[in-house]
């Protein structure tokens, strides 16, 4: 079945076209850095000088390129989200597993816990920990990743709740397979179309937050973002800079939610049995 | 069956309870850990000295030294502080801000709502045809372009470039409008941020609707209805659309984070006086009693609405009544 699904997955134009979309926009943000000759923070050359050829996008009000400060945010962007999602993941996967294959109490106060944590809108204490405490970025990531981890850990206790009482399960059990031995040989790798799907939504949830709170001005301002960027921009609307200042951090923040979101949906398609037929 | 049927209103009840009195703890317990106090926040990096004196009263009229339960009878009773920066009352400024915010977030979820339930279930009954795929293709775009953006590029085209709507504010200032002027005013200057936020929920709404519907379809159900004669129209909407609406509901509580975010942006963008511009405008001045107070009120709206959405679910879905 996964052979299949994997088979499905690479053939699915939207997978494609998401992963591409991502795959260029990680190249840029990990090699753009390395290999652009100014520094995003040098603040040495004439402000709201207009594109040329040393400077491919000019100069913002505060003297900094826009090139090299537009690759730095979408490093920190990224950076920001690969975070919240990879601590989001590992919580609720190890949080779902740890109830499906325990039970009983434990199972029952791990879910009522995820139900209270479901219901309280994380925007809401991202932005109070920010204006109170101005935190550095991966702290708000992490926090985001403790808000977050309900709806993975629900989804992977579900399955993993179906596959404890499958047939292969059972057989293990019987041929004396410790529990650590079935959780980290075939329960942990059988979910794996779960982390995927859980991955690319909680990254798209986080790269969104991000850049919408920094565009709110809850981001340490002196550190690069998108989101930061369309707001600074945005204060010389009456002026020239559309073209070169404004329209590059939202064209790239849009492929970077279009990326994750063709590759959620995609994958959410492919491997969702409920949703198989409507493929 | 009775025990059951209480079983699943009393779970939400208590997380929601649950989670509103860890929000009113946070709220309550966080400014406490600051180092200093508001008065140092506020004036510790500014040019002004106060005497001793000063900053005494200053002290008396912010701080709180109030426990956790005298906090929530002040929150009950919407003595939720005073903003400095504003020089009035936190719930004064919210329930003057609140109206707005209501007219943009209501409408613009009234009118996804219905568009994306209808074209959605529309698009899985013409399933396969090229309509259908260049709807969905086009919804799956939209999805992933962030209010961030296509309110940055509504804002260029139509208010700043060819100049149709206004770009800031919910109505002109200080017009002699008579009461269908006022109207027209208003709705002018809310086009532009409800088309954003509509273009922000509507996809998401389209692609749960159709693939709830695509389900739906293949059960033996509608083949009855189908079979029994019935009108297509019947068919569709009082047979099978009622239940392609579950996912839409269940997956509201889920997006309901990514709405906040956007309405929040697409406020701002627009400087529409709602409470997405009011708590943009206390962040900027660094006002921490207003935060605190819109954070709160604004969170326990969000956990009142999502409540009632659990009983919508309910009342949508008896399985859910009966099961377990």
């Amino acid at each position: 079945m996964h052979l299949d699904a994997g088979h499905r997955i690479r053939r699915d134009p939207w997978f494609l076209t998401g992963a591409a979309l991502l795959g260029l926009l990680f190249c840029l943000a990990v090699f753009g850095p390395v290999l652009m000759p100014w520094d995003p923070y040098d603040t040495s050359f004439i402000p709201l000088d207009p594109p040329s050829a040393r400077h491919w996008l000019g100069i913002n009000d505060g003297g900094m390129d826009i090139f090299a400060e537009l690759l730095s945010g979408l490093r920190n962007t990224l950076i920001f989200g690969l975070t919240a999602a990879s601590a989001g993941l590992i919580l609720g996967s190890v949080t779902g597993l740890f109830a499906a294959w325990q039970g009983g109490w434990v199972d029952q106060i791990l879910m009522r816990l995820a139900d209270i944590v479901l219901a309280i809108p994380s925007v809401m204490i991202l932005i109070l920990l920010a204006a109170f405490f101005q935190p550095q970025p991966w702290v708000l990531a992490l926090t985001l990743a403790a808000l977050t981890w309900p709806t993975t850990a629900r989804g992977i206790r579900a399955q993993a709740l179906t596959l404890k009482h499958g047939l292969h399960i059972q057989a293990a059990r019987h041929m004396g397979g410790s529990s650590r031995y079935i959780i980290f040989r075939h329960l942990m790798p059988e979910l794996f179309p779960l982390y995927l799907i859980n991955f690319a939504a909680k990254l798209r949830m986080a790269v969104f937050m991000e850049a919408s709170l920094a565009f709110l001005g809850l981001f340490d301002p002196s550190l690069k973002s998108l989101g930061l960027m369309i707001s600074f921009a945005l204060k010389y609307y009456y002026m020239d800079i559309w073209a070169h200042w404004l329209m590059p951090p939202v064209l790239l923040l849009s492929f970077l939610i279009m990326g994750t979101t063709f590759v959620t949906i995609s994958l959410e398609r492919v491997f969702d049995p409920r949703l198989k037929t409507a493929l | 069956m009775q025990a059951s049927t209480r079983h699943t209103w009393l779970t939400p009840v208590l997380a929601y309870l649950a989670a509103a009195l860890i929000l009113a703890f946070l709220s309550h317990s966080l400014p406490r850990m600051l180092p200093g106090d508001f008065v140092t926040a506020m004036y510790g990096a500014s040019d002004v000295t106060l005497t001793a004196e000063q900053a005494a009263d200053l002290r008396a009229l912010y701080q709180d030294n109030s426990g956790f339960t005298a906090f929530l009878g002040r929150v009950f009773c919407l003595d939720w502080g005073y903003s400095y920066a504003f020089q009035a009352p936190v719930a004064a400024l919210f329930f003057d801000a609140l109206p707005w915010t209501l007219v943009l977030m209501g409408t613009a979820h009234v009118l996804s709502s219905i568009l994306g339930f209808v074209l959605g279930v529309e698009a899985a009954w013409r399933r396969g045809t090229r309509t259908e795929k260049a709807g969905v293709g086009l919804m799956t775009v939209l999805e992933g372009i962030p209010e961030l953006c296509s309110g940055v590029l509504l804002l260029l085209v139509f208010a700043l470039n060819l100049g149709w709507f206004p770009a800031a504010g919910a109505q002109t200032a200080y017009a002699d409008h008579t009461f269908v002027q006022q109207v027209a005013d208003r709705l002018h200057h809310l086009a532009l941020p409800l088309t954003t936020l509509v273009l922000a929920y509507f996809p998401g709404n389209f692609l749960l609707a159709r693939a709830g519907m695509v389900m739906v379809m293949k059960s033996p159900f509608v083949l009855t209805a189908r079979a029994k004669g019935l009108p297509p129209l019947r068919v569709r909407y009082a047979h099978a659309a009622r239940n392609a609406l579950l996912p839409l509901v269940t997956r509201f509580g889920l997006r309901f984070a990514f709405m906040i975010t956007g309405a929040l942006v697409v406020e701002t963008l627009f400087s529409y006086p709602g409470l997405g511009t009011l708590l943009f405008n206390a962040i900027a001045m660094r006002d921490l009693p207003l935060i605190q107070g819109i954070v709160l009120a604004a969170s326990i709206m969000v956990l009142g609405i999502n409540l009632a959405l659990e009983f919508v679910y309910i009342l949508l879905d008896p399985r859910v009544a009966h099961a377990s």
